[in-house]
């Protein structure tokens, strides 16, 4: 362990050799294919024109961007009342409560609830129409997809979490139980979860039978279609939530628990007013983690119901790779990555933003 | 005491089942005769017992099927890629935290802002680029790409911010180096953290599909995600629903072995660093 | 790690081989790992193209063939990034209506001047096998098939309703009749008259096409004007959704669900494609599968024209391939020509006069059943946006009858998009 001065290095040249191997990957990457995704999103590019000759694109400026997200005659009012009312409610809130909410969260709040009242009221006045109809309830399904998925997995991966933080065989059976399904991969619960979910064939369709119901056709009715992905996906990615906060669990101290119950401070209420507040950064950390993930979901819709029934199952990585792959327009499935970009962004911020607040 | 826990292993052990019930569908289903299957899925105990009972489903596989050598590929990708992750993640992790730089707080920022960009929304370029230098249908084609996650360089910065400064202090004034400090003071503290992150990193690169579905079209290197895949969408019409079926369990048998014997060991690790904490 | 790298690499190389000519093949069909070489007996399209291809890879000297695994869903999309990143497979099987996309960027290449060398007779090609490979006068691949829409018929079913008359079954001339005799099946044997996939693949699109063919009509004009939003579509659309609402057909099977209900006995009639009349045939010959008397009737004409969805099934191979390895994949582009009586016995129409005028094409299972299907076969006109045309149907198509969508709105939304795609 011992070393002389002279031979070792001075704390910026360790700093470099340390940053080195991830800069250069991380540069080569994913800086620079992000930028060139920018750069391909300003071009009228054919997947295999410009691969048999590279002179085969056109530079259209952000046309493809209007062709992907705008339309003629886009008019703004009151389109969506509901989500739009939400928004109103969100300021109202974010108005009245702002000292007991912090600064931060009154801005996410404030920030989130604009985009609300202000996005869903964009539709096509008289005559006009959306360029690509497909893309905006695209971005909605995604959302509905996030916005199931996410809660879902937190809130029962919390409870469970908290059931099984307790050291006895019989509950790391269980623990290793509800992580296994985690490590299967995309494609093997794509398989299960089809034939779970046929009608016929399926053991879901079976037991309904047997209690006298008519089986459902999950996968190609318009409104269980996004549901059995969602269930499909909790059953899969519950796993690693649950080891995180049981992580999390592990880092309260006992001593704090004891505290709260000579103040009478047991099972629920210790959950409530110890476990919860000492989560917080755990579960920030999750959702965050499952955000990222869930809005990126491909294989469940590609491979469970092929984006249907009539698109209301179609993600938006799903039409990305479809018009990139499919249609060859490299230009504009490059236009939605970088939307894909902003949204993740924007979510992230926020995410941050809340994150400080709890630092400070 | 124990009885309450008693009484909760009760209650969640009717979770755990329905929980278990697809994964033990599918391990039944892949023991009965395709001729069964065309016709019924609940033979016994809504199939959820494998009777009648095959092993023809898995003799065909190894006779005939890709599937060992898909298995062979997503293993190599998959650690290949989780050496490079942790690789490129202690080491930046740790510089972040510990050492001062120039330009360290625009890198940080850099680090958190890469954090934003989801690998999908890169795919297109990353096709693209990989295609100018011929590189699809390679092992560094569907590992490299995967290993620029700036996640595991934010978990490894996390940890290593939380480890006293003391221990480094002290070698410091011993006159030891900040790389021997690195590898022989910070690393083997990391091992919890490297180790969650190497588990969270591994998953990943298993199940990774979109990549590998626009980067590998030669058997030779499609992965058991992929490979799975490309049967699944066929298998109304030739291959019998049990033949799949068993080839998704040899697909996750290896995994879930791993991982069984892994998890003892992350749940020791995680109990060691709550003890000490 | 480094260990098992290096073992991997030494896998990789054994398993790709070093062989004079590897033909690497890229194609659809699904899988079947236990062909074996036998080219007369093999059963279902998957297992009869494996085994002429494993029977080429025995026969031809020199040549071996590397069949790539490649999915149904992801086949053009892992072709065409296949061509994109330089490494296309150097023979691939397509649909002709694929040809003007491919062979418009120069993709694939012009095989006139190959076909004789490789003892190939475009002359002995029917008129439209070879109109199917052709795209502005050149020759771009060697055509295996047509296959087109059947109506596949239970017969049990068919007769307990009074639908058969001398052995064969009575299908409808008209909307009109298509619901009474629907009604009347479902009186008789209680089960859906009719099933198909609605739900997934664009089966019923295929549906629809055909009953607009059948009225003169089409969706869109050669010079690229979309006409979908019209009183034909309508009257196609309206004829199908007429069995939903009465109960009569059920629109939420997708394929596979469709033909087990088909197979279980639980539908008098699957419109389906010829590719798998060889394996209804051998279902029906199972004792163990309800549906025991099987019958594959022409796409009945239910307005003024005879018409069915069709479309043919072509192997190409890369402008780029060029040399010894050129001449190796066209050996093998021979050698799958030389079985097409072997490939016709999926069901699919063959595409050389020779074998269609064999009396072992005539011997096929139910072949003379639906002999009239070559005469009433038709397809779009080509645009190289097909596929995508296609998807905007199939959605539009799955509003109205999945979701209650109105058949007007679907198909005004349905011609916007389709027009969009013809103008980009």
């Amino acid at each position: 362990m011992r070393a002389t001065r002279g031979r070792t290095l001075s704390q910026r040249q360790a700093a470099l050799v340390l940053l080195a191997p991830f800069l250069l990957t991380y540069g080569a990457f994913l800086v620079y294919p992000f930028f060139r995704g920018i750069w391909i999103s300003l071009h009228d590019w054919n997947l295999l024109a410009v691969a048999f000759n590279p002179d085969a694109k056109d530079f259209v400026g952000l046309r493809n961007y209007e062709r992907v997200m705008w339309g003629r005659g886009i008019v703004w009012g009151l389109a969506a009342p509901f989500w739009q009312g939400l928004g109103l409610l969100g300021l109202a809130w974010a108005a009245v409560a702002r000292r007991r909410l912090g600064k931060g969260t009154t801005l996410a709040l404030g920030i989130a609830s604009v985009l609300l009242i202000v996005l869903p009221g964009f539709h096509p006045g008289e005559g006009g129409r959306w360029y690509d109809r497909r893309f905006w309830p695209t971005v909605g399904n995604t959302i509905r997809f996030v916005a199931w998925t996410v809660p879902g997995v937190t809130l029962s991966a919390l409870v469970l979490a908290a059931a099984l933080n307790r050291e006895s065989r019989a509950m790391g059976l269980l623990r290793t139980l509800f992580f296994l399904s985690q490590v299967l991969s995309v494609t093997v619960v794509t398989l299960i979860w089809q034939i779970m979910f046929s009608p016929r064939q399926g053991l879901i369709a079976n037991v309904t039978e047997v209690l006298g119901a008519s089986p459902i056709t999950w996968l190609t009715n318009e409104q269980f279609a996004m549901a059995a992905i969602v269930i499909a996906t909790i059953w899969w990615s519950l796993g690693i939530a649950m080891i995180l906060f049981l992580a999390g669990l592990q880092d309260i101290s006992r001593d704090i628990y004891e505290a709260a119950a000579l103040d009478n401070a047991r099972g629920v209420r210790a959950f409530r007013f110890v476990t919860l507040p000492n989560l917080k950064r755990t579960i920030t950390l999750v959702v965050v983690l499952q955000i990222i993930l869930h809005f990126q979901v491909f294989g469940q819709s590609h491979l469970m119901t092929q984006g249907g029934p009539n698109d209301t199952t179609q993600v938006l990585v799903r039409y990305i790779y479809q018009t990139g792959f499919r249609d060859s327009e490299l230009g504009r499935a490059s236009a939605m990555a970088v939307f894909l970009f902003v949204i993740m962004g924007a979510f992230s911020v926020i995410q941050f933003v809340l994150g400080r607040e709890d630092a400070s | 005491m124990s009885r309450t826990s008693h009484w909760l292993i009760i209650l969640l052990a009717i979770p755990a089942f329905v929980w278990l019930v697809p994964t033990l569908w599918m391990v039944s289903l892949s023991f009965q005769p395709n001729e069964v299957l065309a016709r019924t899925t609940s033979s016994t105990a809504f199939g959820l017992v494998p009777l009648p009972f095959t092993l023809d489903n898995y003799a065909a596989l190894f006779r005939f099927g890709q599937t060992p050598w898909w298995f062979l590929n997503s293993v190599i990708v998959s650690l290949g890629m989780t050496l490079g992750v942790l690789a490129v993640s202690t080491t930046a992790g740790y510089a972040l935290a510990r050492l001062d730089f120039p330009f360290k707080r625009s890198v940080t920022a850099l680090c958190l802002i890469g954090l934003m960009v989801p690998e999908q929304a890169v795919f297109i370029p990353l096709y693209t680029m990989f295609a100018d230098f011929g590189w699809h249908n390679s092992y560094h084609a569907l590992i490299l790409p995967r290993m620029a996650v700036p996640i595991g360089v934010f978990l490894m910065m996390q940890f290593f911010r939380g480890i006293p400064k003391d221990i480094e202090e002290a070698a410091r004034l011993d006159g030891v180096g900040w790389l021997r400090i690195f590898w022989y003071i910070m690393l083997p503290l990391a091992r919890p953290a490297m180790m969650t992150l190497a588990i969270l990193t591994f998953l990943y690169a298993w199940n990774d599909y979109l990549w590998p579905l626009v980067s590998a079209q030669k058997r030779e290197f499609f992965t058991i995600t992929l490979g799975l895949a490309s049967i699944q969408s066929n298998f109304a019409q030739s291959e019998g629903l049990g033949r799949v079926m068993a080839s998704g369990v040899i697909a996750s048998l290896p995994v879930v072995i791993l991982f069984l014997i892994f998890q003892r060991y992350v749940v020791q690790a995680m109990t060691a660093g709550g003890s000490k904490g | 790690m480094k260990h098992v790298l290096l073992t991997a690499a030494a896998a990789a190389t054994i398993a790709t081989g070093a062989t004079a000519q590897e033909v690497t093949l890229g194609r659809f069909f699904g899988a079947c790992e236990e062909a074996g070489t036998d080219t007369t007996t093999s059963v279902g399209e998957a297992c009869i193209i494996q085994s002429i291809i494993n029977a080429a890879d025995a026969e031809l000297d020199g040549i071996t063939i590397n069949t790539l695994p490649t999915d149904w869903g992801n086949y053009y999309d892992q072709i065409k990034a296949a061509y994109a990143g330089g490494t296309p497979p150097d023979i691939h099987v397509m649909h002709r209506h694929r040809v003007p996309e491919f062979a418009g960027l120069g993709a694939i290449a012009e095989l006139s001047g190959d076909l004789e060398a490789a003892g190939i007779d475009p002359s002995d090609w029917a008129p439209a096998a070879l109109e199917a490979v052709s795209h502005e006068g050149g020759i771009y691949g060697v055509p295996m098939d047509f296959h087109a829409n059947l109506w596949h018929v239970n017969m049990d079913l068919m007769a307990e309703a009074g639908l058969v008359e001398d052995g064969k079954p009575i299908l409808p001339t008209s909307p009109e009749e298509l619901l009474a005799q629907a009604q009347q099946f479902k009186d008789a044997t209680g089960q859906d008259y009719l099933a198909a996939d609605f739900a997934q693949f664009p089966i019923g699109v295929r549906l629809v096409l055909a009953l607009m063919w059948q009225q003169d009509a089409n969706i869109f004009t050669e010079d690229g004007t979309a006409t979908i939003d019209t009183e034909a579509a309508a009257n196609a659309v309206t004829a199908i959704t007429q069995l939903f609402d009465a109960g009569l057909a059920d629109p939420q099977l997708n394929y596979a669900d469709s033909q087990q209900a088909f197979l279980n006995g639980e539908a008098g009639i699957l419109v389906n494609g010829t590719w798998v009349v060889d394996f209804y045939d051998a279902q029906a010959a199972d004792p163990d599968v309800p549906l025991s008397s099987y019958y594959a009737a022409d796409f009945p004409t239910l307005f003024g024209t005879g018409a069915t969805w069709a479309d043919s099934h072509m192997w190409a191979i890369p402008a780029s391939l060029a040399g010894e390895q050129r001449a190796a994949a066209m050996q093998v582009l021979a050698f799958i020509n030389d079985h097409n009586i072997d490939w016709a016995r999926t069901g699919h129409m063959a595409v050389r006069n020779s074998v269609l005028e064999s009396d072992a094409y005539a011997d096929l299972p139910h072949r003379d059943e639906y002999a009239g299907t070559a005469g009433i076969a038709r397809d779009t006109p080509p645009s190289a946006r097909y596929g995508a045309i296609q998807d905007v149907l199939n959605r539009e198509l799955q509003a109205v009858w999945l979701t209650g969508k109105p058949v007007g709105d679907a198909l005004a939304d349905a011609e916007l998009e389709v027009q969009d795609l013809l103008d980009r």
